[in-house]
């Protein structure tokens, strides 16, 4: 895919060349605090949330040896089953650009109907500036608001609601609210 | 929160080109340095086990 956009972030190549390869094999979504950071919230970050559709082991390892044909690696094991082992379990795996310390991708599975939810409904956000995709504006609220919660997801919050204040749709981040109350707060 | 909404007006109504360049310098230097601090801190024993804890990965 073409990504026209100049004057980039470190970050912000960082992870384009990392959606390169995943957009080959499977639907991803960005989420959270990268979502806040590319419409101009002012802080930092060491990583990266991904998520990615499940995929079965053969074809994650062709993932895997793709990234690390471009220079990444996975900082939690270098052996793909033992990768995937941790996928399948729910628990996201770390990779880094080789020889960098961050920014880190942090790549999980989808686990559960919320997050399929996020990745059928993703979305390009033009605002961004980048040709990427990340979960919805909604979601990205709904998840900070009513799951993460610290001060910094309520003030990245607060944030994406004043930016796109003319533009969100008050009752898709209640409905996803409500979601997240049955099954990630039960 | 104050400081929160009057950015995000600053953001909603001015070009990207206006305000992405502020942003990127911080999230670029923020980059450098921590990448230019852990360089440093794992070339003695001690100072790499910390890096290891601190960035909970095997270095």
């Amino acid at each position: 895919m073409d990504r026209k956009i100049h004057n980039k972030s470190l970050l912000e190549k960082f992870v384009e060349d990392f959606v390169n390869i995943v957009e080959k094999y499977c639907k991803y979504i960005i989420v959270s605090g990268f979502v806040a950071i590319t419409h101009g919230r002012t802080r930092g970050t060491e990583d990266v949330d991904m998520i990615i559709e499940k995929l079965e082991e053969f074809k994650f390892t062709q993932l895997h040896e793709d990234i690390i044909k471009n220079n990444f690696i996975c900082v939690q094991s270098d052996n793909p089953k033992e990768i995937y082992e941790y996928l399948k379990d729910n628990i996201s795996v770390r990779y880094v650009k080789k020889n960098t310390f961050v920014p880190e991708m942090e790549l999980k599975f989808a686990k559960d109907y919320l997050d399929e939810y996020q990745i059928k409904t993703r979305k390009m956000l033009p605002m961004s500036g980048l040709s990427i995709y990340f979960s919805s504006i909604e979601a990205n609220i709904a998840f900070k608001e009513e799951l993460l919660r610290s001060e910094k997801d309520l003030e990245d919050a607060k944030h994406l609601r004043e930016i796109y204040s003319d533009k969100i749709n008050k009752d898709e981040i209640e409905k996803i609210k409500g979601e997240i109350r049955r099954l990630r707060l039960k | 929160m104050e400081q929160i909404v009057r950015w995000a007006k600053f953001v909603r109504e001015n070009n990207i080109s206006v305000w992405k360049p502020q942003v990127n310098a911080l999230i670029d230097s923020q980059i450098i340095m921590a990448n230019r601090f852990y360089s440093n801190l794992v070339k003695t024993k001690e100072g790499k086990l910390k890096a290891e804890k601190l960035l909970r990965r095997k270095l």
